[in-house]
């Protein structure tokens, strides 16, 4: 389903695309039945939202990713000077399926970005990317680097951008704070619905090296003309 | 295969499992492609490269007083020996005399750095085997100390930028020194802590005992240095053997095992441990024997930086082996190329030779105990 | 007086090849010739030697009682604008000797698109697999007899060798400027 499709059905008659529901086909959509469940979720995910989001951010579990030296001071934040689980992240897991962030610690370069790829799309919703450190915000110090990607948003979408060459674990800290709020912000069926879908800032395709803007309008010139 | 599995007359097959760059050994980005026949590891494959940053390409497009601010990432944790590599190198090729008090306070820090990298080391090494997040808090209490001292003195946490070519770039304050001797005074009963809980534990020395030998004739082949092949009967430190700075006037022991059929894991184990209470006692003598007051720094240090024309190779001792840089220079503000011998890469060539005929299961404790860190293999 | 003034000096004496250091005097007693270079800027001994005597005088400079250089610190290569350099640094486990042996290969010899080609010491030394692999990826020098010549760092498929002079980067989308960099 593209954004454009979750759009045409939201805007007709408020019907609710919930993740509760399966999509309503044309001939049906008069009736009660499947509908009204999914709108009284709705409506109850305004009660629910703040109770759930209060639950979600103070339990923001992050993947094992240090490539480099950020993983360093990743490993500081979890030890007991600079302690990450009175935050909530208890653990850090090693299965990005059981993780619910990303904290992009350490360069990426062009050999290790499928790999990043592969890990952000494991991670099931809601998920969420930090990007820490100088190299995944923009490249960092490996600005002119014929092997580095320029910042990790150019392929997955990052939430919270965490400057510095490392940031010192209270930064990390004020960073997983940020997102907390973030996360408090959301409405949590609008989550459920992929409502939230972020594209990367600069999103490239990584097979192709092309601007995802690019193919996008191919893709859509194509359609036009088959049309 | 076992011989119940000959018995049978099974068929069995090899796997090939990837260990992937992600994965919870936090020594960086290392694939592993491991044929396995059964549990056992029949040809291992590392696939380096997922951290290759261009820093060598780097040393030839930056000057030289900006490329001294970045090779602290070569090796991240012990940033303070990279730069002494360079430095050494570089002052070699332009014949420029390093003030004695700069000479001092190079051999501090970079012991301080020995004992925080190995500290690192025993912590990280402990979670490959399996003590999650149970252990490294204390080894990791220290290293927040060390941590706190370098912060006063180079103005970081790790990525020091301290040691310049001709010199030391700040004087740290006299209360400094205090809080060091401090630390070097509570450090030995922190390390019988540590070997209190681990050296003698059953489960570590069922897992590390005979585990992954290292024999001294396949080390010295495969160009290894550093505390693996000391753990294998030989004694070669270069802090004695070339000796630069003041190692030469200072007593300290090389330690190293008597063992040339091969060392295993846990005597690469112990052999840090004995190192790391050995920088300390370097440390205390260095701070009975350091000059009061004094240059600090003999070359500029702006943009104006400038090394003579020729080329050379110059070592150090850093916690993983001989670290080296072989510069070739022609007197301009760049260098023409900047090559870094690095004891990982180094070392870490003998991963596949060791790895044969070992449970699967052994695989991080072997690489967990070679002290690997992958910017310093793929640079 | 006239006949001092016009006393031509003495013509000057073509200077002989620089006589041959320890490692060199051990190569030369072993049959192989060697050109000294200037020592390097610590004071040891550098020679360089024919692409085809390469093998055969690491093997003796290894094994040899006297100069027993066993540790193979590094492979370098290195793109000199009109040559190639390929750079051993031996060192030694038992001793103090230092020594760098350099292959040079002149761009001049090198046919299009090909590689300039040196014998690889892979075979018979363990510590030279990876740094000759390191050294093809980088710099572009194909070592004969590898038993594994593929690329180390970059990926397998990249195309060029990014420390020689001529090295242009692709610019894709992943390393381009972002248009609002100060850079």
């Amino acid at each position: 389903m593209t954004a454009s499709e979750d759009e045409k059905i939201m805007t007709e008659g408020g019907l609710s695309t919930s993740a509760f529901s399966l999509a309503v086909p044309e001939e049906l959509r008069d009736t009660v039945t499947l509908t009204s469940v999914s709108a009284f979720t709705e409506f109850l995910s305004t009660y629910i939202s703040p109770v759930a989001n209060w639950a979600r951010s103070r339990a923001v579990w992050p993947l094992t990713f240090g490539t480099s030296c950020c993983a360093i001071e990743m490993m500081h934040v979890g030890m007991s000077k600079y302690d990450i689980s009175r935050f909530g992240s208890e653990v850090f897991r090693a299965t990005p399926r059981q993780a619910d962030l990303i904290l992009t610690a350490g360069t990426i370069t062009r050999k290790m970005a499928p790999a990043l790829i592969t890990l952000y799309e494991q991670l099931p919703e809601p998920k969420y990317v930090i990007a820490m450190g100088a190299c995944t915000v923009t490249g960092g110090m490996f600005n002119d680097s014929y092997s580095v990607v320029q910042g990790v948003d150019r392929i997955i979408p990052v939430d919270v951008y965490l400057p510095g060459c490392p940031p010192r674990p209270e930064g990390i800290l004020d960073a997983l704070l940020k997102l907390q709020e973030k996360i408090r912000a959301e409405n949590y069926a609008s989550r459920a619905a992929g409502l939230y879908k972020q594209r990367a800032v600069r999103y490239v395709d990584y097979d192709t090296g092309l601007p995802m803007e690019d193919l996008v309008e191919e893709v859509k010139l194509e359609m036009q003309q088959d049309v | 295969m076992t011989a119940e599995v000959k018995e049978q007359n099974l068929k069995t097959d090899e796997m090939i499992i990837n260990m992937g760059p992600q994965h919870p050994a936090t020594h960086g980005v290392l694939r592993l492609i491991l044929t396995l026949d059964g549990e056992f590891v029949k040809h291992a494959e590392p696939v380096l490269g997922h951290l290759h940053r261009a820093q060598e390409w780097q040393g030839q497009n930056r000057t030289w007083f900006q490329y001294q601010a970045l090779i602290d990432r070569v090796d991240y944790l012990s940033g303070m020996h990279t730069s002494w590599a360079m430095a050494r190198a570089a002052e070699v090729l332009d014949e420029c005399e390093v003030p004695e008090r700069a000479e001092y306070l190079r051999v501090l820090v970079s012991e301080m750095n020995r004992i925080s990298s190995h500290l690192l080391w025993l912590g990280t090494y402990l979670i490959d085997l399996g003590a999650m997040f149970g252990f490294p808090f204390y080894p990791f209490r220290e290293r927040e100390k060390l941590l706190d001292l370098f912060e006063e003195i180079a103005g970081q946490r790790m990525m020091f930028n301290y040691i310049r070519i001709g010199g030391v770039q700040r004087d740290p304050k006299p209360d400094w020194f205090r809080r060091l001797r401090e630390f070097t005074r509570e450090f030995p009963d922190r390390v019988d802590e540590y070997e209190a809980i681990v050296t003698e534990n059953p489960i570590f020395l069922k897992r590390t005992k005979g585990v992954g030998v290292l024999p001294l004739k396949l080390g010295q082949d495969y160009g290894v240095t550093g505390p693996s092949l000391r753990a294998s009967g030989t004694d070669y430190d270069l802090r004695r053997r070339k000796p630069y700075s003041i190692y030469p006037k200072l007593d300290f022991k090389v330690h190293w095992l008597d063992k040339p059929e091969g060392g295993d894991t846990w005597d690469r184990y112990i052999l840090r441990v004995r190192e790391m209470r050995e920088s300390n006692e370097i440390i205390k003598q260095v701070l009975d024997m350091i000059p009061e007051g004094g240059e600090i720094m003999a070359k500029k240090q702006n943009a104006g930086l400038r090394v003579k024309a020729g080329e050379g190779f110059s070592a150090i001792e850093s916690p993983r082996g001989i670290l080296g840089c072989y510069i070739i220079s022609n007197g301009s503000d760049k260098a023409v190329r900047i090559k870094w011998r690095n004891p990982s890469f180094c070392n870490l060539s003998i991963l596949p030779a060791l790895l044969v005929g070992h449970p699967i299961a052994d695989v991080m404790a072997i690489f967990g105990s070679i002290d690997v860190i992958l910017p310093d293999v793929d640079r | 007086m006239s006949d001092d003034k016009e006393k031509t000096a003495p013509p000057a004496e073509p200077e002989g090849p620089p006589p041959p250091g320890p490692c060199g005097q051990f190569l030369k007693d072993h049959g192989i010739d060697s050109k000294r270079l200037p020592d390097a800027a610590s004071g040891h001994e550098v020679i360089e030697l024919a692409v085809d005597d390469l093998q055969r005088s690491l093997k003796l400079l290894r094994s040899g009682d006297e100069t027993c250089l066993d540790l193979l610190v590094a492979v370098s290569g290195v793109d000199q604008g009109d040559s190639f350099e390929s750079i051993y640094t031996l060192w030694s486990y038992e001793n103090d000797n230092q020594l760098t042996v350099k292959v040079k290969i002149p761009k001049s010899e090198i046919k299009e698109d090909e590689l300039p080609m040196v014998p690889s010491l892979s075979t018979f030394w363990s510590a030279a697999n990876w740094h000759e692999r390191e050294t093809y990826d980088l710099v572009g020098i194909k070592y004969l007899g590898h038993p594994y010549p593929r690329r180390i760092l970059n990926p397998w498929d990249w195309e060029g060798h990014p420390l020689r002079l001529d090295y242009r980067q692709p610019i894709d989308a992943l390393n381009d400027k972002n248009p609002k960099s100060f850079r």
